[in-house]
C-alpha cells in the first residue's frame, strides 16, 4: 500500500512495515505547499497510521523533539496560507460594500445634527447634507460668505443667531470631518468601480459594478452567489419586503437589488416582473461563469437585451384582465381604462398593481 | 494560597476557601481569553473557566480526565483556543493537534500557536478526516466539541482513524444541535446508543453527565474505544 504523509510517500507492507521511503526535502516552504496539496491525493492514508513511527522508521527525524517541533512550524505555515486564500478578492468587495452601508449611516447621522445645529445660526440656508458639510467646512459663520456666492443675500439678511468663534470653530471641525466621510464613501466606491471588473466581469458588464457588489455582499460571496437559483438572486436584498410579505400579507416581493437594474427602474410596471426573471437568470449565468474564473463573454448582455426587447415588444400595453376583475365593466369603460382603483394601486407601490400578473408566471420568492 | 493537584496539570488554587480551578501557565505573564493569573510560590497559574469550557465543566463534574502530561491529544473543535490553551498548559511534554474548520476563527488560534510550541493547528473539517490523515499521528485522546448534528458520527469516525488501541474519547454533547424540540434526555441517549455501535467502532462508555450549571443542555461523555479482535 501507498500513502500519502506530511513528510513524503511511503510503501507500507500488508501489515503496516515500511518496505520503501520516499522523503521529502526539509524545507518547511515546500513541505508545506506538499502539505496542502496532498489533501487533494487520491493515496491519502485510508486508516490511521503511526506517523511519528514511520518517520523515526524511515530517518526523517532522528528525535520525537525534531518531528514536534517541525510539523508544528509547517502546520502554522500550512494554515496561514490557507487563510490567506481565503482573503479573496471577492471577500474584499463585500468589506467595500459593508463600509459603505457604515459610512452612509454615520454621514446620515451627522449631517442631520449638522442641519439642526447650523439651522440655528443660517436657517435660509437651503442647503443639504453633502453640499451643506461642505458650505459649513468652507465659510463657518454666514458672515464670511463672499459677495459674489450665490448665498451672500441670503446670508446677509438672515434671522439666524449670532456665532460665537468658539461655536464656529466648534461646527466648522465638525463639518470637515463629516467631509472626510463623505470623501471616504467616494474612495469606497471609486474601489468597487475599479475592482468588480477583475473580480466579476460577466456580472459587473451586465449588473454594473455597484449591483453587482452589492449583490456579493448580500450573497456572502461570488461562490455562494454562483449557488443560488436564479429565483433567489430575483428576490435577493427583499428580505424586509419578503418578511412583511410573509407577517402581514403584504405583496410578495418580486424583486430584491436587481430592481436598481435600468432595464428594471425604466420600466413600465407590467413588464418588470417578466425583466426581473430574465435579468436574474442571466445574473445567474454571468456569475457562474465569473466564479469559475470565466472571461468576459459579452453575448450575456446581448442575449439579455434582446430578451429586454422582446418582452416590450410582447407586452406594450398594461394587462386588462384586472380591470375586469375589480370591477363590471360597465358599458362606459368599454375602452378599457384601468379601473378606478389603479391610480391608487400605483401609488401603493408597483408591487401591488402586478402582483396577480406576476404569481400567475410564477415570480415567487425562493 | 494553597493549591491541590486534581490530576495531571490540572490544579485548584485556593484562595479564602474559594477553589478555582486552573493550569499551571505555559506562557507566563499571559492571559488567554481574559482570565485572571495567580501567582503561587513562584509558579503562575492560570484560572480555568468552566462558563467557558466544556472540558473545564467536565473537571468539575467528576470526570475522570484522561490527558496526561506526555499525551498527545486531538481536539475537534478548537475555535480560538480557550479551552485548547488549558490543554497545552496541561501537555508539558504531549502534543495536541487543533482541528477547526472556521477560516475566520483559525486566525485567531494560531495566534496561541505562535506562542505555544505544544498546538498544532489543522485547518479541516472534522467529517473529514482523511484529509488530514497524513497529518495527524495515532493519538492517546480525542476531545470533541464541535456542536454539530452529527457528533456521534464525527466522533467515532475520528476515533476510528486516530485513536489508539484503549484510547479515550471525550465527548461534549449539545442536544440543541442535535434536535431543537425533543428533550434533551433523549437526544443524549440517542446519540451515546449510536456511538456505542453505529459507526463501526465500539466504545465502552465510562463516564456520562450534564455539564449543568455550567452549560445547560450539554452532555459530557468519557468513553473508551474497544479494538474487535481482527483474528
Ligand atoms: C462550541 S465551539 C468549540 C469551543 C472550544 N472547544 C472551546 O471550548 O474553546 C465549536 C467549534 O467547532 C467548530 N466546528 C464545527 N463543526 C466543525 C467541523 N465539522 N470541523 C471542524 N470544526 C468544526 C466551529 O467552527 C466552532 O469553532
Amino acid at each position: 500500500m501507498k500513502a500519502v504523509t506530511w513528510f513524503g510517500t511511503l510503501k507500507l507492507s500488508e501489515n503496516g512495515d515500511v518496505e520503501e521511503c520516499y522523503l521529502l526535502e526539509k524545507d518547511t516552504e515546500q513541505l508545506a505547499q506538499h502539505m496542502l496539496l496532498a489533501v487533494e491525493n487520491e493515496e491519502l492514508p485510508t486508516h490511521g497510521l503511526d506517523l511519528r513511527e514511520l518517520a523515526l522508521a524511515c530517518g526523517f527525524v532522528e528525535l520525537d523533539e525534531d518531528y514536534d517541533v517541525l510539523l508544528r512550524e509547517i502546520c502554522i505555515k500550512a494554515a496561514k496560507r490557507q487563510i490567506s486564500m481565503t482573503d479573496t478578492d471577492d471577500k474584499r468587495i463585500i468589506q467595500a460594500v459593508e463600509a459603505m452601508d457604515d459610512v452612509d449611516k454615520a454621514a446620515n447621522e451627522l449631517s442631520e445634527r449638522l442641519t439642526e445645529w447650523y439651522g440655528v445660526y443660517f436657517p435660509e440656508l437651503e442647503l443639504t447634507a453633502e453640499s451643506m458639510a461642505r458650505f459649513v467646512a468652507r465659510f463657518g459663520s454666514r458672515e464670511n460668505v463672499p459677495e459674489d456666492h450665490n448665498m451672500f443675500s441670503k446670508a446677509s439678511s438672515s434671522m439666524g443667531a449670532e456665532l460665537s468663534l468658539v461655536d464656529e470653530d466648534l461646527l466648522r471641525n465638525f463639518a470637515t470631518n463629516l467631509c472626510g466621510i463623505y470623501d471616504t464613501r467616494k474612495n469606497l466606491e471609486q474601489y468597487i468601480m475599479a475592482n468588480m471588473g477583475a473580480v466579476a466581469p460577466n456580472l459587473t458588464n451586465i449588473a454594473g459594478a455597484p449591483l453587482g457588489a452589492r449583490l456579493i455582499s448580500l450573497a456572502g460571496g461570488l461562490k455562494k452567489l454562483a449557488a443560488f437559483p436564479s429565483s433567489t438572486v430575483q428576490v435577493i436584498g427583499a428580505n424586509n419586503a419578503l418578511f412583511k410579505h410573509l407577517r402581514s400579507r403584504a405583496p410578495s416581493p418580486k424583486h430584491g437589488v436587481i430592481f436598481n437594474h435600468p432595464f428594471i427602474k425604466g420600466a413600465p410596471w407590467w413588464q418588470r416582473g417578466k425583466i426581473a426573471r430574465a435579468l436574474a437568470a442571466k445574473i445567474s449565468l454571468a456569475v457562474r461563469m465569473d466564479a469559475y474564473g470565466g472571461k468576459l463573454d459579452p453575448s450575456i448582455k446581448v442575449n439579455l437585451e434582446r430578451k429586454v426587447e422582446s418582452i416590450r415588444k410582447a407586452h406594450p400595453e398594461p394587462p386588462k384582465k384586472q380591470s375586469t376583475k375589480v370591477t363590471q365593466p360597465g358599458p362606459g369603460r368599454a375602452g378599457g381604462r384601468p379601473a378606478k382603483k389603479r391610480g391608487g394601486q400605483k401609488k401603493g407601490g408597483m408591487n401591488k398593481g402586478s402582483k396577480n400578473t406576476d404569481d400567475r408566471s410564477g415570480g415567487r420568492p425562493a | 494560597m494553597k493549591v491541590e493537584q486534581l490530576s495531571d496539570g490540572i490544579f485548584e488554587v485556593i484562595i479564602d476557601d474559594r477553589k478555582i480551578l486552573s493550569t499551571h501557565n505555559l506562557y507566563p505573564g499571559h492571559s488567554v481569553y481574559g482570565e485572571r493569573l495567580m501567582d503561587v510560590d513562584g509558579v503562575e497559574y492560570r484560572q480555568w473557566d468552566p462558563h467557558r469550557s466544556k472540558l473545564g465543566a467536565m473537571v468539575l463534574k467528576g470526570f475522570e480526565i484522561p490527558i496526561e502530561y506526555d499525551s498527545h491529544v486531538l481536539y475537534l473543535g478548537a475555535a480560538s483556543g480557550t479551552t485548547v490553551s488549558h490543554v497545552s498548559d496541561i501537555l508539558t511534554d504531549g502534543l495536541v493537534y487543533a482541528v477547526e474548520f472556521s477560516p475566520r476563527t483559525m486566525r485567531d488560534l494560531i495566534k496561541l500557536c505562535d506562542q505555544r510550541p505544544n498546538i498544532i493547528p489543522i485547518l479541516a473539517d472534522a467529517n473529514q478526516p482523511r484529509s488530514y490523515a497524513h497529518i495527524v499521528e495515532t493519538v492517546d485522546v480525542i476531545f470533541q466539541d464541535v456542536a454539530q448534528p452529527n457528533q456521534a458520527e464525527i466522533a467515532a469516525i475520528n476515533s476510528k482513524y486516530f485513536l489508539e488501541e484503549d484510547g479515550h474519547l471525550m465527548l461534549s454533547i449539545k442536544s440543541r444541535s442535535i434536535d431543537t424540540v425533543a428533550s434533551p434526555k433523549k437526544v443524549f441517549k440517542d446519540e451515546v446508543k449510536k456511538l456505542e455501535g453505529d459507526f463501526g467502532v465500539e466504545f465502552e462508555v465510562l463516564q456520562r453527565k450534564e455539564l449543568d450549571p455550567f452549560h445547560e443542555d450539554h452532555l459530557g461523555v468519557l468513553a473508551r474505544m474497544f479494538v474487535e479482535d481482527e483474528a
